[in-house]
């Protein structure tokens, strides 16, 4: 197996896609929704 | 009264202790054994190591807060565990020994009626020659070694600045090794670093990884769903690593290191090397070295603790191969397999077997992620035998028994690829549940509209924000019980 890898064959994100993860209004919305998938998430694994 | 005694004051150790205290009457005693003197957000660890926070944003002194909520605090290490008593002393007991600079040295035997082993890991440095702070590697698992990285760092981008080329080396130190996640996220905030100052162009980062492949996280890997489409971690990390231009040694064990070079063997049995001018490497994890003996003081380590050094619980640990692992075979309440009053909590349980497939090279060599159960899975557990414990102490044996299996349980996982307000960037990856399960979920393994993993900088917030609310729950503030773990 190769000793060093390099991963030229993976997906990059387009311009576009790297400006949304900046963009600090589309992040901001993005972030309320983390939280809320993420307690959801949390409610429904805590015993 | 009753008297609980817990084993250290990590994650899981210290949200025990709390929660046991507030679900308590102060009649009954809470007893917390810990060698620091102070509790470590080890998820902000990865930022000192960088630089970009100091030692005191992400420690503080343990003393003053179990003072305020009348938790006796001893600054000690255990060592011997006596759950029937000893010839010299009838009571179930613990022997510590105190790091307390006042009492340095000296022995004590700590009595219990209920004990919670939550020890964490011993950090396994010795398992490969040089490998650690004393060898020729740094280390981001405690905030001491994350400073004593931050200046090595700090040496690498003066050489870089003075026109060196540098090879940074950054991974997993052993193929047992578990937290690939923190190394990843080592990795990626030591690039991020590299941009800043200017210097990425003249700098290599490697990182290095007993993963079969990228994504892996010592999980099996996670499928995520994202609309209609499901994107494999390999994808979502390989992107990453292609995006950033970070190179990957896979399936590595790493034999020895010696000054400024690995000698690694991969999963195919090619052995090879790497030079580095930095390396941050983490250690294998083992149980703590305690000992446990029987009323007559016959060591009976052996039945409650795993070759591994980690306590036996109510896992299933039949050996069985990668095939036949079910979800049921990991724990659900952490009681010791030996005695109804013990639990363990945190890494300090033993897993029944891993969550990656592990695999031998032909040279004989286990190259095997370790299962994680840092952070989120620790706190739970915590939580989850504290109450247990509680119930049992004002209900007898009618108390509800709590269980927090992996295999009913989710986490949240935010891997920071580079810190700072407008500039950062971090992974945000949610997954249910922690352990494959594909009775249930069928052939991945887990509820794909449930793993979600997605790049950007409002998973950096999330994890800044993280960093203070769990201080602030850490440090009993008002309130504190509410901030789920």
């Amino acid at each position: 197996m190769p000793a060093l890898e390099t991963f030229p064959n993976a997906p990059v994100p387009t311009d576009k896609q790297l400006k949304a993860r900046k963009n600090v209004f589309l992040q901001f919305a993005r972030f309320i929704a983390l939280n809320l998938k993420m307690v959801a998430m949390m409610n429904k694994g805590h015993h | 009264m009753a008297r609980t005694v817990i084993l250290g004051a990590g994650i899981a150790g210290h949200t025990a202790a709390l929660h046991l205290r507030r679900m308590l009457p102060k009649e009954h005693a809470v007893v917390v054994v810990a060698p620091n003197s102070k509790w470590n957000w080890i998820p902000s660890n990865i930022w000192v190591g960088v630089g970009q926070m100091s030692v005191k944003q992400v420690t503080f002194p343990l003393a003053p807060i179990y003072q305020r909520k009348g938790i006796e605090f001893h600054q000690a290490l255990g060592i011997e565990l006596h759950p029937e008593g000893s010839p010299a002393q009838s009571r179930p007991h613990v022997t510590v020994q105190y790091t307390d600079p006042e009492k340095a040295g000296q022995i004590a035997n700590l009595e219990y009626d209920f004990l919670i082993n939550a020890t964490g890991p011993k950090l396994n440095f010795g398992a490969t020659p040089g490998l650690g702070p004393d060898g020729h590697t740094w280390s981001v698992c405690t905030a001491g070694h994350a400073v004593q990285t931050a200046q090595a760092f700090e040496e690498v981008i003066a050489n870089l600045k003075a026109g060196k080329h540098q090879t940074l080396l950054i991974g997993m130190g052993h193929g047992t090794c578990t937290c690939q996640g923190a190394a990843f996220e080592y990795t990626f905030n030591v690039e991020h670093e590299l941009v800043k100052e200017g210097v990425r162009d003249n700098a290599d980062v490697i990182y290095i990884t007993n993963e079969n492949q990228l994504g892996d996280f010592g999980m099996d890997g996670m499928n995520f769903g994202h609309k209609d489409q499901i994107i494999p971690s390999q994808t979502f990390t390989e992107s990453l690593f292609h995006e950033r231009g970070v190179k990957a040694i896979m399936s590595a064990h790493i034999e020895k290191v010696e000054p400024g070079v690995a000698f690694y063997e991969q999963v195919d049995g090619t052995k090879n090397s790497q030079a580095f001018d930095f390396a941050m490497l983490l250690p294998p994890f083992r149980g703590v070295d305690m000992k446990a003996f029987d009323a007559n003081d016959n060591d009976i380590t052996a039945e409650v603790f795993a070759p591994s050094g980690f306590m036996k619980v109510d896992a299933d640990y039949t050996a069985k191969p990668y095939e036949e692992w079910k979800a049921s075979d990991w724990p659900k309440t952490y009681q010791s397999v030996k005695y109804d009053n013990v639990w363990a909590a945190g890494i300090a349980f033993a897993p029944p077997h891993q969550m990656s497939r592990p695999r031998t090279s032909p040279n004989g060599t286990v190259i095997a992620p370790a299962p994680p159960r840092t952070g989120m899975p620790s706190g739970v557990i915590g939580r989850a035998v504290a109450q247990s414990i509680a119930e049992r102490i004002k209900y007898g044996a009618q108390g509800k028994v709590h269980t927090a299996s992996m295999a009913d349980m989710g986490a949240a996982c935010i891997a920071s690829a580079g810190k700072g307000w407008r500039t950062g960037q971090a992974a945000a990856m949610t997954v249910f549940p922690i352990i494959p399960d594909k009775e249930k979920y069928g052939e991945l393994g887990r509820d794909t509209k449930e793993t979600y993993g997605e790049i950007g900088l409002s998973a950096h917030w999330m994890k800044v924000m993280l960093h203070y609310l769990f201080i602030y729950k850490a440090k009993a503030r008002p309130f504190w019980y509410l901030i789920p773990e």
